[in-house]
């Protein structure tokens, strides 16, 4: 059998400057709704390009349609020049178009061998499992991308980024002449980006091209050569990358001017402030940390991941809780050894992972606002005066700038920036003054992450005091008035965000690796 | 006033006549009559109903039987419902359950309707209660057959369908009473055992107790399925003459077990009986003949020809209506 | 070596030999020949059975109708049997309830992959079904006097041994046809194509969808598969009863989807194996199979297998959370 590496070679010979994907003027709608109005983009071969746009914008949709999982109602799709009324999924395959979701369509239960091999195993037909042939697969795949690893370690204990390097080779090994990833940087460390990114150039350089759909801007600036910006169903813009700067892009995403001021902070200094610690250290994690959080400040603590980023946040919040130092609000020492402590002390906590810690994602909206504190609305006779909750719960969500039909819905329906709004909501309604934000913004579309961050400036204005636990700089830059950097458990360097620049704190960042 | 003295005379003769012609109307009445049992269309009750037919046809009177489909006390309350409807005489009743019964019956005897109970010893709204057989007699009989089989010796087990079940374990009470007072070289080598009324898990029970007790040389069986589980364990490991089975059974399960030697006795009662004596014991009532019914009486059925009246309840009545049946009279049954 | 003792299997065999010497030690007569045997052929139906669950579980569904299967198949070849007096190969039974149970399987199939329902409650429903139409249309009575070749059939031993007390000993022949089939689903599930299929489908249906799996015939295949177990099952057990019984194997289904379970299968799917599921099916034999021996009391043997059961699996569970899966 030829070598699926040596099939494209030779198809590029008389295709590299070919499209491979031309879509022109696609509508697409759903029950009488348009979600796609006339939408025209096209990708060639060995390009990096770019869909962007918010949620909801029709991107996905748009994948579906070019991957065949839609039918397109109308317009024109041309692969590899060749013309399709009626695009089924295997047609799309068999035209070299792969799709890696942001599940990665793996199976955790399987070896990576198997992982690798299954495709091409269901698709040459055969009715028996050969394991020599499926390691041999395995093998080549992860060569033909330049990885080496345990193909027979099963995939659900592989960190994320090697799931998705999984992905890309399976995708690789199956004639991929164009690879389409959806949000593929969302669950990746800064590292992990830098090296998916020298992956996808290899790529190129093999006549590989690769569609990223993404809203994180600044990333899509780094790699791509062409960016299609979607709004409301619609393409916006579309054109080389170095024409487009951040502000440009966001403004096509938006459809509204973002405000570029950095946070800046006015208060005093000569008062206690609202919480400090004194060497707290937790063993193994982090030590001899001094934090002082004022009245109206937001900080910012960053680090590499294992820096003990995560952990100062959790310690913080009672959750496994320091076990040296002291910390004082108000310049009173407290004594948090549990979330309960840390309640009672007025301090919330939103996670990283707000699907999986914040949120019940099945309950409505009404009760995940006031998961906390039903207390509150307790009636005479010791029952929970629903009237008096539903009408504080639109409230709050009207406040929060939740947008939902109906706050009996479940928070599963939700985007992602409304999620955490809720979450947000929930933690200010039960009193707190402190307020610790882990990766507040992973996963939000531009839109809705502007939207948190006003929220949060103008949360502190009625005098509560922001942690914001990052890694990403440029929202801790616009959004902090002082930079916290640490690395090994410790704080190595504070900066002051009104003067800095964004490279100082990523050459500090990188120094310390 | 002698116009109304005369008036009232013709109204009281009237009564008087039709009062004769009622007498003698009922001379030659059918009387219907319904037996109503737990669940129609399993073997028992099929049997059931040819006692009921056959009586019916040796009395003229009109005689049926009818059961719900599924075994469900609702069902047969509501079946109950229908009869006292549509007027029947008397009611032959197997209750599935006795509590849920009682305001029914109750309502069918305000009605003027004769009710006769079997396999029910509790039942409350009933004019007669007639039980095939004392549950510890019947027990102590299997254990008559079962020493004299075992020359008096030796450990035995006992299975029960379900440790809950009422009846079952009287049987093996009496059985184990018998034994005691009988043959006191034979001993139980494990507290009885529960098989849920599942043949297969009576032939691994019994399988594991011959593994586990190796004095073990006889097995008194309570529920039905006990019979074919242990005629298979004992032809399966040769143990034909060193083992012994007696307990309840019907032929069309055991029967091959009793041909082939592995068991030696299968003792049951005869629905087809219970049937015909429930019946039979309506009609006397229906005759006013209520008083014939009295400890010692014979009703003229295999197995009551002397019932026994319950000291404690007096319209409850036993029979001795059990049937042991050997390789020798096993296919006089077909069931 | 790590590798083995983050297996499953590693530690249910381990369980499965203590528990053997705790019953041994306590009456030496487990170890006799007579016991094994009988423990050996206590499992042959409750290993099919779980042999067919073990492959719905993987594929993510589950099955309760394949009792109810069973009944239905075994009851009408014996009947049908009886009527037309047959004394032919004993393959014929086998074959007939065989494809009896597979058509029942597809049945369950068409209605779960056409109108999208959960199978348990499909499942419930058809076995509930074909239970009634067999008590209603078929028949209520137990057959006893089952066809000869049904007889031999049970009669059948691979190995006799005559002990001294003039009593017969044997090792099943029907063991034979379990250890077939465990051998026939080993490899289906790891060298065929259908196989992994079904450990993909279990795991991501979506994603199996986009890998070009034929989801839609994987279901057929995987009831298909479980109804023919079923009819195998069902003939095999009536066959060693020597009864065929319509009311038999009610209730049976929790006991081997707990086997299966037990054996490290998980109910959410993609995960478990044959091998785990033969020592779940061995381990639930054994403590079943051990209470008179051990000489517990009726009263106390659901408390024995209840106790028994949630340690084994904690046991296992609680391995398998150390080791971070």
């Amino acid at each position: 059998m030829l070598s699926p590496l040596g099939l494209i070679l030779i198809k590029d010979e008389d295709a590299m400057s070919s499209e491979i994907v031309k879509a022109e003027d696609i509508e697409k709608s759903f029950g009488g709704i348009k979600v796609l109005d006339r939408v025209s983009m096209a990708v060639s071969a060995g390009e990096i390009c770019c869909l962007a746009g918010e949620n909801g914008c029709g991107k996905s949709t748009l994948i579906k349609v070019i991957s065949g999982v839609y039918p397109h109602d109308g317009g024109r799709i041309e692969l590899n020049g060749r013309e399709y009324q009626r695009l089924g999924p295997i047609d799309s395959i068999r035209e070299g178009i792969q799709v890696i979701y942001q599940d990665f369509s793996l199976f955790p239960n399987l070896t990576v061998a198997e992982n690798l091999a299954l495709n091409d195993q269901v698709e040459s037909g055969r009715s028996l499992v050969s394991w020599g042939r499926v390691r041999r697969i395995a093998r080549e795949s992860l060569a033909m991308i330049g990885i080496d690893m345990d193909i027979d370690k099963t995939v659900g204990e592989l960190p994320v980024s090697s799931k998705q390097l999984v992905a890309i080779a399976r995708a690789v090994y199956c004639n991929a002449r164009l690879i389409i990833m959806d949000e593929p940087t969302t669950t990746l460390t800064q590292k992990e980006i830098e090296s998916l990114f020298s992956l996808i150039r290899g790529l190129r350089e093999k006549g590989i091209s690769t569609l990223f759909v993404s809203h994180k801007i600044r990333e899509m600036l780094d790699i791509t050569e062409k960016i299609t910006i979607m709004r409301n169903g619609r393409v916006v813009v579309s054109g080389y990358t170095r024409d487009f700067d951040e502000i440009k892009i966001t403004q096509a995403m938006t459809g509204r001017e973002i405000s570029g001021d950095r946070f800046r902070w006015s208060g005093n200094t000569g008062e206690p402030p609202l919480l400090r610690t004194e060497k707290l250290g937790r063993s193994g994690a982090f030590q001899g940390i001094d934090l002082t959080l004022r009245r109206g400040e937001i900080v910012g603590v960053t680090g590499l991941l294992g820096s003990g980023r995560t952990e100062l946040a959790l310690a913080l919040f009672g959750k496994g809780p320091s076990d040296e130092g002291r910390i004082f609000r108000n310049d009173r020492e407290i004594v948090i050894k549990s979330i309960q402590d840390a309640i009672a002390n007025g301090i919330a906590y939103v996670p990283e992972d707000r699907l999986t810690e914040g949120l019940f994602l099945e309950q409505s909206i009404e009760r995940n606002l006031f998961a906390n504190i039903y207390r509150k609305f307790i009636n005479s006779v010791g029952l929970l005066d629903f009237r008096k909750v539903r009408a504080a719960a639109s409230e709050k969500a009207r406040q929060y700038g939740v947008t939902a039909p109906d706050i009996s819905l479940p928070v599963r329906s939700l985007s992602g920036g409304n999620q955490q709004r809720v979450v947000l909501a929930r933690w200010m309604s039960t009193g707190a003054d402190v307020l610790i934000l882990n990766g507040p913004t992973v996963g939000v579309d531009v839109g809705s992450k502007f939207e948190i961050h006003k929220k949060l400036r103008e949360i502190t204005e009625s005098g509560v005091g922001i942690l914001i636990f990052s890694d990403d700089i440029q929202e801790l830059i616009m959004n902090c008035n002082r930079i916290m950097i640490i690395h090994k458990g410790s704080f190595t360097n504070e900066f002051r965000s009104d003067t800095l620049r964004e490279s100082d704190l990523i050459d500090c960042l990188n120094a310390s690796r | 006033m002698r116009r109304r003295f005369v008036f009232f005379g013709a109204l009281v003769c009237l009564f008087v006549l039709f009062g004769f012609a009622a007498c003698g109307l009922a001379a030659e009445k059918k009387y219907k009559i319904a037996t109503v049992v737990k669940v129609d269309g399993i073997a028992w009750f099929d049997r059931m109903r040819i006692g009921v037919d056959e009586y019916a046809k040796e009395t003229g009177h009109d005689l049926w039987m009818v059961g719900p489909a599924k075994t469900d006390a609702a069902e047969q309350v509501q079946i109950i419902e229908d009869l006292i409807a549509q007027g029947v005489d008397a009611l032959c009743i197997v209750p599935f359950s006795v509590e849920a019964l009682e305001p029914v019956l109750k309502k069918a005897r305000d009605a003027g309707i004769v009710v006769i109970c079997h396999e029910a010893s509790t039942q409350e709204n009933v004019d007669l209660i007639i039980e095939a057989f004392d549950n510890y007699a019947y027990g102590a009989n299997i254990m008559k057959d079962l020493g004299a089989n075992m020359g008096g010796k030796g450990g035995y087990i006992c299975t029960v369908g379900s440790l809950t079940s009422k009846s079952q374990n009287e049987w093996i009470d009496g059985a184990i009473a018998y034994q005691k007072e009988n043959f006191p070289d034979m001993y139980e080598v494990t507290p009885r055992i529960e098989t849920y009324d599942d043949a297969t898990v009576d032939y691994q029970k019994i399988k594991e107790a011959l593994v586990a007790h190796s004095d073990l040389k006889g097995i008194c069986g309570g529920p039905m399925p006990t019979s074919a589980g242990a005629g298979l364990a004992i032809e399966e490991r040769g143990l034909q003459g060193k083992v012994f089975f007696t307990g309840t059974g019907l032929p069309s399960i055991a029967g091959q077990y009793l041909k082939s030697g592995a068991i030696q006795t299968i003792q049951f009662w005869d629905p087809a009986t219970a049937g015909k004596v429930m019946n039979k014991i309506a009609i006397a009532f229906l005759d006013g003949k209520r008083d014939e019914i009295k400890d010692g009486a014979n009703l003229g059925f295999t197995g009551f020809e002397s019932v026994k009246q319950d000291p404690e309840k007096k319209n409850l009545f036993y029979g001795a209506g059990w049937v042991v049946v050997t390789k020798e009279n096993a296919d006089e049954y077909d069931f | 070596m790590n590798k083995i003792l983050s297996k499953n299997e590693f530690w249910l065999f381990c369980i499965l030999l203590i528990l053997s010497c705790i019953v041994g030690g306590i009456n030496d007569a487990f170890w006799s020949g007579t016991n094994l045997f009988s423990l050996f052929k206590s499992s042959v139906v409750m290993g099919i059975f779980a042999l067919g669950v073990l492959i719905v579980i993987l594929s993510g569904g589950i099955d309760i109708s394949f009792p109810a299967f069973a009944v239905f198949s075994f009851y009408i070849t014996v009947k049908y049997l009886l009527y037309i007096k047959f004394t032919g190969s004993i393959l014929i039974p086998f074959a007939m309830a065989m494809a009896i149970g597979v058509a029942l399987g597809l049945m369950n199939a068409f209605i779960i992959s056409t109108f999208k329902l959960n199978p348990l409650i499909v499942t419930l429903g058809t076995g509930s079904a074909v239970t009634g139409f067999l008590r209603a249309f078929v028949g209520t009575g137990t057959l006893s006097n089952l066809p000869q070749p049904l007889i031999d059939f049970s009669r059948w031993n691979i190995y006799t041994e005559t002990l001294a007390d003039g009593s017969v000993i044997g090792f099943s022949g029907s063991f034979l046809i379990l250890a077939a089939l465990i051998v026939i689903m080993a490899l289906i599930l790891r060298n065929t194509t259908m196989g992994r299929g079904v450990y993909a489908l279990g795991c991501d249906s979506v994603a199996a969808m986009r890998a070009g799996f034929p989801v839609r015939g994987i279901y057929y295949f995987i009831y298909g598969l479980v109804g023919a177990l079923a009819g195998i099952a069902g003939i095999v057990h009536c066959s060693l009863i020597r009864l065929a019984n319509p009311r038999d194997l009610e209730g049976t289904e929790l006991e081997v989807i707990a086997a299966v379970v037990l054996g490290g299968a998980s109910l959410t799917g993609g995960r478990g194996t044959v091998l785990g599921t033969v020592l779940g099916v061995f381990l639930i034999v054994l403590i079943k199979g051990s209470l008179i021996l051990v000489g517990i009391p009726s009263d106390w043997q659901k408390v024995a297998i209840g106790l028994v059961l949630i340690s084994a699996t904690s046991i296992t569970a609680y391995r398998a959370m150390r080791a971070g899966m």
